[in-house]
């Protein structure tokens, strides 16, 4: 804790703009994309991964994503996401699999 | 034992004690069992009273008498029920839900409205009261870790009525407890159109230091009698009349801090401003303009960021609220004895305003959600709330800009707090010159001569 204090300081005082965070999501390959659910498969209340598919709203192609959040899988068991909800998702490809780095519903106002 | 390690010993302990009380089990579930759910009826056995004492809480009105706000009727009651501001352009009363039109492209329909957030059944609506209304409280969306929220949906009964679904399951309600962050997240994730736009607010362990503790969203806002605690934010003006701040003895006092200079901020600085140096969400909306969505229905232009993505604006704030049509924002200055230096999320919509009176006209979403027309939707809200003219009104509405403030009032950080430097290098967070100081107090307030003794002390204690 001590040490971050003192970095931040040190990066506060040379830095070109202070509180440089960034956007911190950018950092490997994301793929964006939106699209409707037309399946969720996750194995019970105890489920610590689940798959979703994905419509493409681009291609109409079903992606299959893999969601290991546990915010995303809870809205699964108690179906605050069901199929038929529009997603805006954000995946990673590891080790062939797409796995979700942002999974959420797009409702709008 | 040194006061840290108290102060550990104390939080375990309290954790524990928590802990132990989530997990013992509430004493009516086995009548609940026998019996099953049948609605509040069934809690009032035992809680007699709670759900008409319920009625005349925010979270039902969605709105109460608002004293910190200018340009207001102080004998009024004002919130989400009839407020109109441009983070979400209408309000429950003009934008009741409701089936929207038909999409032209599509020919489908769907339901819409600021009132599904809102623990009544819809026939038992925003404010209503009686006995009707007692038995419509949803008690099971605040109480159960069950809850199916398939079943809380919009939908038609066989008088064509829109009704918003309950889970009233007695699986539901055998499984009642304290409410939990996701019982309040239910419809406070999604404020503003959609999950963290409106303050960028998440709260999960990496994004807030208390939730990292294992705290939850009543931890902080203790609420007896079903009357919730807030704080000022400049754009939450309803409120059951209990408040809360960092600062409570009962939680931090003003003197958190080893560190007496730190602790010697905190009559000027509010303690947002250093432990929440970041903010985010949607940061500018047109409602005169709507985009076609992949489904073909519309949504109001939004341009948005991730919860901790945005810079907070800094300002002087005393608790009372400007309210114009172009600004609503906290008031404030450096000289009245009573305002800090708060941290807020700034937010800019453009809307309709009314060209004959310069107001800021409210819209009814269904129009154009369905076909993108946005004056069909002015017209609609100017009929709803019974304007002179109403055609009139909508065809020269003019389009214009309003900026509002948010409130900044969680993602709170420990480890990312601002430091000496943050503020007081010639290139700190905070512009001084805005803020009232003279050239000659700034030329001190951003010299080094202020911290650079402490930080070079802290700097060597760490390598
Ligand atoms: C058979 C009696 C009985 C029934 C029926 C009953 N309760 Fe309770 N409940 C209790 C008792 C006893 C307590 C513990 C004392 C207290 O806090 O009042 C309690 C406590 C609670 C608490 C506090 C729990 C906590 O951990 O903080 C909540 C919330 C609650 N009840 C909600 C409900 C709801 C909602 C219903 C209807 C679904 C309900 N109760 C039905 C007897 C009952
Ligand atoms: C059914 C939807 C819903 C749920 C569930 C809900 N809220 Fe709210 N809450 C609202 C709405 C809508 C408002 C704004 C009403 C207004 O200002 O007119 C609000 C306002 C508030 C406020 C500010 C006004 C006040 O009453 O002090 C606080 C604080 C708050 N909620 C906390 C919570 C907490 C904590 C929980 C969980 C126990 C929770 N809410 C659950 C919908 C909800
Ligand atoms: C997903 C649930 C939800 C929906 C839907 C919703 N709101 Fe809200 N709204 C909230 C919550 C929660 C608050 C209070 C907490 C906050 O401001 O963060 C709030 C607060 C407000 C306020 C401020 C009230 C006050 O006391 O000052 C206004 C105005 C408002 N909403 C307008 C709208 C409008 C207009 C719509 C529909 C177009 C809408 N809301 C739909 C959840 C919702
Ligand atoms: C908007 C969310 C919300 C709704 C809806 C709601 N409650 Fe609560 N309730 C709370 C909160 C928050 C507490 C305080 C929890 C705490 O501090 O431990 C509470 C506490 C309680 C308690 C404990 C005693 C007390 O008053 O503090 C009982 C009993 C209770 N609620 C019953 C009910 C019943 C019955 C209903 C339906 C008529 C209901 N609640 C609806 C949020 C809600
Ligand atoms: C660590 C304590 C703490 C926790 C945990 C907490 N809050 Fe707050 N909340 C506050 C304080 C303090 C304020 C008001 C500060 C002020 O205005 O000075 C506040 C303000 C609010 C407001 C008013 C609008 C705003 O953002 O200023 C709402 C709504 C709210 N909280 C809801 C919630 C919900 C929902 C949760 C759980 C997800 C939660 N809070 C968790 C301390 C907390
Ligand atoms: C001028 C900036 C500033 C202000 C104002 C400020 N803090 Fe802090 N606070 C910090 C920093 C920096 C740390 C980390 C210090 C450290 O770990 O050495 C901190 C640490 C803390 C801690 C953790 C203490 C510990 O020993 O772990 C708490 C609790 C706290 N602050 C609460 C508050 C509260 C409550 C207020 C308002 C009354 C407040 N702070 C105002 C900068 C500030
Ligand atoms: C959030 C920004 C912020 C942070 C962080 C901060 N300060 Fe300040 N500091 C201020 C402001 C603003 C004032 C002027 C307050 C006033 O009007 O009285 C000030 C005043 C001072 C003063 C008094 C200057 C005078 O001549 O009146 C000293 C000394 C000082 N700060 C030292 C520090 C040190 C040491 C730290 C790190 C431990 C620190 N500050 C962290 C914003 C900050």
């Amino acid at each position: 804790m001590k040490k971050a204090v003192s970095v931040m300081v040190l990066v506060a005082v040379a830095a070109l703009s202070i509180l440089c965070f960034g956007s911190m999501a950018s950092a490997g390959e994301e793929i964006k994309m939106v699209g409707v659910i037309t399946k969720i498969e996750i194995a019970g209340p105890d489920a610590k991964t689940a798959t979703a598919t994905l419509k493409d709203n681009k291609t109409e192609q079903p992606v299959v994503i893999t969601v290991n959040d546990d915010l995303t899988l809870d809205k699964f068991k108690d179906h605050r996401i069901v199929e038929g909800d529009e997603i805006r998702c954000k995946y990673e490809v590891i080790d062939g699999k797409n796995v979700s780095k942002l999974f959420r519903k797009t409702a709008g106002c | 034992m040194s006061k840290k390690s108290v102060t550990a010993v104390v939080l375990c302990l309290a954790l524990a004690a928590t802990a132990a009380l989530a997990a013992s089990e509430h004493p009516g579930k086995e009548s609940i069992e026998k019996s099953g759910y049948k609605g509040p009826e069934t809690c009032e056995e035992c809680h007699p009273g709670t759900a008409k004492a319920f009625l005349d809480t925010v979270h039902w009105k969605h709105a109460s008498k608002v004293t910190n706000v200018d340009n207001i009727n102080p004998k009024l009651e004002y919130g989400m029920k009839n407020r109109i501001y441009v983070m979400c352009n209408g309000n429950d009363i003009v934008n009741n839900l409701k089936e929207i039109p038909k999409s032209p492209v599509t020919g489908k329909s769907k339901f819409s409205g600021c009132n599904t957030c809102h623990p009544g059944n819809h026939l038992s609506d925003v404010g209503s009261t009686g006995p009707a209304a007692a038995a419509a409280v949803d008690c099971l969306v605040c109480h159960s870790t069950e809850y199916d929220f398939r079943q809380r949906k919009a939908f038609k009964n066989e008088k064509g009525e829109v009704v918003m679904g309950q889970d009233r399951s007695t699986k539901a309600a055998l499984a009642i407890g304290k409410p939990t962050v996701k019982n309040c997240m239910v419809c406070h994730e999604a404020a503003g159109g959609g999950v963290i736009v409106k303050r960028g607010f998440s709260f999960t362990k990496d994004t807030d230091a208390h939730a990292a503790k294992g705290m939850v969203c009543v931890d902080c806002h203790k609420t007896k009698n079903h009357k919730m605690p807030t704080g000022h934010d400049p754009n939450n003006w309803a409120n059951d009349g209990v408040f809360l701040s960092c600062a409570d003895t009962s939680c931090h006092g003003v003197k958190p801090h080893k560190d007496a200079d730190l602790n010697r901020h905190s009559a000027k600085i509010a303690c947002q401003t250093c432990h929440i140096p970041r903010t985010g969400g949607a940061f500018a909306k047109d409602f005169t303009v709507w985009e076609q969505t992949p489904d073909k229905f519309y949504e109001p232009t939004t341009l948005k960021k991730e919860a901790n993505e945005t810079t907070p604006a800094y300002a002087w704030y005393n608790g009372t609220v400007k309210n114009t049509p172009h600004f609503i924002g906290p008031k404030g200055s450096r000289k009245d004895g009573k305002s800090k230096i708060t941290p807020f999320k700034i937010f800019q919509g453009r809307a309709y305003y009314n060209k004959q009176t310069g107001e800021l006209l409210s819209m009814d979403f269904a129009q154009p959600m369905s076909n993108g027309d946005t004056r069909a939707g002015v017209l609609s809200a100017a009929k709803t709330l019974g304007l002179k003219n109403p055609e009139k009104i909508a065809k020269e509405a003019v389009p214009g800009w309003q900026t509002i403030y948010f409130g900044s009032n969680h993602l709170v950080t420990k480890t990312k707090a601002l430091y000496c430097a943050n503020c007081h290098a010639p290139n700190g967070v905070l512009n001084f010159k805005d803020l009232g100081y003279s050239d000659k107090e700034i030329v001190k307030l951003t010299s080094p001569e202020l911290y650079m003794e402490k930080v070079a002390k802290k700097q060597k204690e760490e390598w």
